[in-house]
C-alpha cells in the first residue's frame, strides 16, 4: 500500500457472501495481491460466508471466490475492474 | 460584461504533489434559482469545505447562466447569496449556456486549463435537494468519486443515484436510452450496463487526460454522460460506479411526459451523430446507417408508449 496512507487508522469491515450452496469461499483484493488462500471465509450458521478485514482508509477493490469462481459482491457500494480486467467490486473505508 | 468571465483567485493554488493530483470540484449552479436556500446552503457547506483543503482541493469553480443572473437580478437575496457564499467559496464562471451540458462544458474546461496531468474534475449537480437527510448522506459521499480516481488510477467515476423502478429518469433509462444504446452501439452498451443503470448521470469525476481527449471530441449539448461513457469504453478506459444514495430531483425538475420524450429523442440525436462520425468514412455505411435508423425509431417508437403509459 502506499506509504502515504501509514499514519491512517484500520477500520474493521465485515465482508458477506451469501452463497449457501458453496464449498469454499475466500475473499481477495488489492489488500492481499488477489490471493484466494490469503483469507477463506468462514461459514455462519444462516449458511451465509463472513470474514471480518481491518482495512486501510480509502477504497479497496475486492471479490469473493466461490468455488474457484470470482464473484462480485451484489451488495457492494461501487464496480470497477481490477488489473486484469475483471469486473470486481469497491469498499470506501472512512 | 465577459461572456465567460472567470473570477480567479488562484493563489491557493500549490505544487501538485508528484504522487497524486489535485481534485477541482465544479458546481452547476440551477439554472432555475429554487425558492428556498435550504439546498444551495447545504452544498455550499460542502463547496467551503472543500475550498479550505487546499492541500487536496484547487479552488472550487461554480458555473452560473447568465440568464438565471439576469432573471435575479434585483433579488437581493440571491445578489446577497451569490456575494457571501458563491463567490466566498468558489470562482464564478459566468456564462450564456444553451443547456446544462454547456454549463458542464464551459466549467470543466475552464478548470482543466487550470489543471495538469494527474488532476481529477468532480462535477457537482446544483439542482438536488442536498438539504433533505438523505441528500446530507449523498453530499458526504460525494468527495468518493474524485478520490476513486485518484487512488484506484481510474479515467471516469460515475456516481450511481438509486431511484425506484418506477422513477421517471429509471423509466427513461431503461425504455429509452438504453434501448437505443443496444441499438446504435450494441458492445459498449453492453459494456456500460455491466456498469451502471443510469448512463446519463450528473454525478461523475474524470481524470484530466480523459477530460483533455473528452473536450477536444465533439461536445453535445445535452445527454454528455453517455457520450463520456461511450468514448470511454470504445478508448478502453478505466470505468468504475459508485453508489451515492438515494435522492430525487428538486420538485421543479419533476418529469413531464414532454419532457420525458424529449430526453428520449435527444439520445437518439446524440447517438446517431456519434454513429455517423464514426463509421462514415467507411465503404457502404449509408445502408447499414439507413437500417439501425429504422430500428432505432420503432425502440424510441416503443419507448414513448412505454413512457405514455408509465407516466400517466
Amino acid at each position: 500500500m502506499p506509504s502515504l496512507n501509514y499514519h491512517k487508522p484500520l477500520r474493521a469491515i465485515n465482508f458477506v457472501c451469501l452463497a449457501p450452496q458453496a464449498k469454499v469461499v475466500s475473499l481477495v483484493g488489492d489488500f492481499n495481491t488477489w490471493d484466494a488462500a490469503a483469507h477463506p471465509m468462514k461459514q455462519m450458521p444462516d449458511r451465509s460466508w463472513l470474514i471480518t478485514m481491518e482495512l486501510k482508509h480509502g477504497h479497496h477493490r475486492y471479490a469473493f471466490v466461490v468455488d474457484g469462481v470470482l464473484t462480485l459482491d451484489p451488495r457492494a457500494q461501487g464496480v470497477t475492474r481490477n488489473d486484469k480486467g475483471e469486473r470486481v467490486s469497491l469498499v470506501p473505508v472512512s | 460584461m465577459g461572456q465567460t468571465a472567470l473570477t480567479t483567485q488562484e493563489a491557493g493554488r500549490k505544487p501538485i504533489s508528484a504522487l497524486r493530483g489535485k481534485i477541482h470540484p465544479i458546481v452547476i449552479y440551477p439554472f432555475r434559482q429554487p425558492a428556498h436556500y435550504t439546498d444551495l446552503e447545504a452544498l455550499y457547506r460542502l463547496v467551503a469545505r472543500l475550498d479550505g483543503d487546499k492541500a487536496k482541493y484547487c479552488r472550487p469553480v461554480t458555473v452560473l447562466d447568465r440568464k438565471t443572473h439576469f432573471a435575479h437580478k434585483s433579488d437581493e437575496r440571491f445578489s446577497q447569496f451569490r456575494k457571501s457564499v458563491v463567490e466566498k467559496f468558489s470562482d464564478v464562471l459566468d456564462a450564456w449556456c444553451v443547456d446544462t451540458c454547456q454549463m458542464w462544458y464551459g466549467g470543466l474546461g475552464a478548470a482543466c486549463e487550470r489543471g495538469q496531468p494527474g488532476d481529477v474534475y468532480w462535477l457537482i449537480p446544483g439542482d438536488f435537494n442536498y438539504g433533505s437527510p438523505i441528500g446530507q448522506e449523498v453530499l458526504s459521499r460525494l468527495h468518493d468519486l474524485p478520490e476513486i480516481i485518484l487512488e484506484l488510477d481510474q479515467d471516469l467515476c460515475i456516481g450511481e443515484i438509486a431511484t425506484d423502478h418506477a422513477h421517471s429518469k429509471q423509466l427513461i433509462d431503461t425504455y429509452g436510452t438504453f434501448a437505443l444504446l443496444y441499438t446504435w452501439f450494441p458492445g459498449e452498451a453492453n459494456e456500460i450496463r455491466q456498469f451502471t443503470e443510469r448512463p446519463r448521470s450528473e454525478f461523475f469525476a474524470i481524470r484530466h487526460e480523459f477530460l483533455r481527449e473528452t473536450l477536444a471530441d465533439r461536445w453535445f449539448p445535452y445527454e454528455q454522460t453517455v457520450v463520456m461513457l461511450l468514448q470511454a469504453v470504445l478508448r478502453e478506459k478505466r470505468i468504475s460506479r459508485f453508489f451515492v444514495g438515494n435522492i430525487t430531483d428538486l420538485p421543479e425538475e419533476g418529469e413531464t411526459l414532454s419532457s420525458a420524450l424529449q430526453q428520449v429523442e435527444r439520445t437518439e440525436h446524440v447517438l446517431k451523430t456519434l454513429w455517423r462520425e464514426r463509421h462514415e468514412q467507411s465503404l457502404g455505411w449509408i445502408e447499414t446507417y439507413r437500417c439501425l435508423e429504422a430500428q432505432s425509431e420503432q425502440a424510441r417508437r416503443t419507448a414513448v408508449t412505454i413512457l405514455q403509459n408509465a407516466l400517466k
